[in-house]
């Protein structure tokens, strides 16, 4: 197999507002195939912007976005089945069961949705026993769990995680470190935002300091922790 | 030259058809979360039929009891009793949608935006389908209207049509205005003049099948619903994926 020179996620001076407050300006980032990177900053810095714009839920208001050579706007359909979102939000229906969720993820993605095929996967995230409740009912840690479930189910190249240790306990968090790291085994790219800046620079190659909407500092994700109060409190 | 060309499909036909192979599968998977999470909402559906069926008894308030003007205007407030219980019915379905972004993460995923749109407007039009038997039962008693075996499925048809009619532009307008704090006020504001030929068409219609057809008027008056229908589920389903983009 050749070595692809395609980025996986390549942002070209990438900037979008809201109103007139510019959540993200000129900002350049690449990523390449099973590369993993921190994406850090305090809050309002334009991490989870950054995210929905290389996702495709937004629209930049200046710059280009491509996955893996594909325009995330002009090429929609194509980019994203390379790409999976796992976001603050669920993305779920409270009244669909966990099991009804994930067989209607499977459908949808032309995998094979009988309950044989679906029961393993709910029990990779300790959901096999919850899997007949409506997920209206579920903790955050749960409804978390399930939404991580949706990027394992995707099998995407390229993975973009917001806050991913958000609300779980620490079973979870062991379980999405897991995750990560299978992911860079098997050379899926990971771009992670994050504040538990500790716990992910582990799981991460380089680090992106985002601040004002602006790329601060990037450098080894290991200098990250270090760095982080210098950089975002000299800007 | 021509010898040399096997009658099979070829390449981007395959394609083609493949790609409505699986517009399809999408388009049935949205229906059936749809209707399954109607049917965990029931209470929805009780809503929107008690909704429509005070419109019909206050149509009926409003006439007066003279039976004679009542048949004669039974078609007309049968089709607003729809439109109306509509607009309740078409912006809830995309509240849902709107619960925990669950939206969102439909258009995360590779599916054709065109399918989710009709599957959506599919799951609108069942929903507003399952309002005939009793919409049109309490018509009968409360305008004095009679009907045949053949009137009720004429009636039936003609029912769907204006369903479908209302359904597909009333999704798209849902959809755009589903985020929106105004939903309640706009989206009747866009839908109603837009559905103005469904209106006249299913009341004309229906008033013949109730009141007879001297001058065989029911098919072309039928054949226009249908015309309308196939614009309106063709133009929307182009236009859904813009109407749901982030500007």
């Amino acid at each position: 197999m050749t070595p692809t020179t395609t980025p996986a996620l390549e942002a070209r001076d990438v900037a979008r507002r809201f109103g007139r407050h510019w959540a993200l300006a000129h900002l350049d980032l690449t990523v390449e195939p099973g590369e993993s990177v921190l994406l850090a900053g305090p809050n309002g810095s334009g991490k989870t912007t950054f995210l929905r714009l290389a996702a495709g839920l937004y629209r930049a208001t200046h710059g280009t976005l491509s996955v893996f050579g594909r325009d995330v706007r002009a090429e929609r359909q194509t980019s994203r089945r390379f790409l999976s979102l796992v976001s603050h939000d669920a993305y779920l229906y409270p009244r669909l069961t966990a099991l009804e969720t994930v067989r209607v993820w499977a459908r949808l993605l032309g995998r094979p949705a009988r309950d044989a095929d679906l029961m393993p996967l709910l029990d990779e995230v300790d959901l096999t026993a919850a899997g007949g409740q409506p997920v209206g009912g579920f903790s955050a840690g749960m409804r978390k769990r399930l939404t991580l479930l949706r990027s394992r189910l995707e099998g995407s190249r390229l993975v973009l995680l917001d806050e991913p240790f958000a609300a779980l306990d620490v079973p979870g968090q062991k379980l999405v470190e897991r995750w990560i790291a299978g992911f860079r085994r098997d050379g899926v790219a990971v771009v992670l935002a994050s504040h538990s800046l500790e716990q992910a620079a582990r799981l991460c190659d380089r680090a992106v300091v985002l601040h004002h909407g602006q790329k601060a500092w990037q450098g080894a994700a290991a200098d990250v922790v270090s760095r982080f109060e210098e950089v975002t409190c000299r800007n | 030259m021509s010898q040399l060309t096997a009658p099979t499909l070829t390449s981007p036909a395959r394609a083609e058809a493949g790609f409505l192979r699986v517009l399809a599968g999408q388009t049935v998977t949205v229906l059936r979360k749809d209707l399954l999470l109607e049917w965990r909402g029931r209470s929805r559906l009780l809503s929107v039929m008690l909704f429509g069926l005070v419109t019909l008894a206050l149509f009926s308030f409003a006439v007066g009891p003279d039976s004679a003007n009542l048949r004669a205007g039974a078609s007309g407030f049968l089709v607003l009793a729809l439109l109306l219980s509509s607009t309740l019915a078409l912006s809830e379905s995309f509240r849902l949608e709107h619960e925990q972004r669950a939206i969102e993460g439909l258009l995360l995923l590779p599916v054709d935006p065109t399918a989710i749109y009709y599957g959506k407007a599919l799951g609108n039009t069942i929903f507003l389908c399952l309002l005939a038997p009793v919409l049109m039962w309490v018509a009968m008693v409360l305008y004095a209207v009679e009907f045949g075996a053949l009137t009720l499925v004429k009636m039936l048809g003609l029912w769907v049509l204006a369903a479908a009619g209302l359904s597909a532009p009333g999704t798209l307008y849902a959809a755009m205005t589903s985020r929106l704090r105004s939903q309640d006020v706009l989206l009747p504001l866009l839908l109603f003049p837009l559905v103005i030929p469904v209106l006249l068409g299913s009341v004309k219609a229906m008033d013949l099948v109730m009141t007879g057809d001297p001058m065989s008027q029911l098919r072309s008056w039928s054949l226009m619903l249908l015309a309308f229908d196939v614009i309106y589920w063709s133009l929307c389903g182009v236009l859904f994926q813009h109407a749901i983009e982030d500007p």
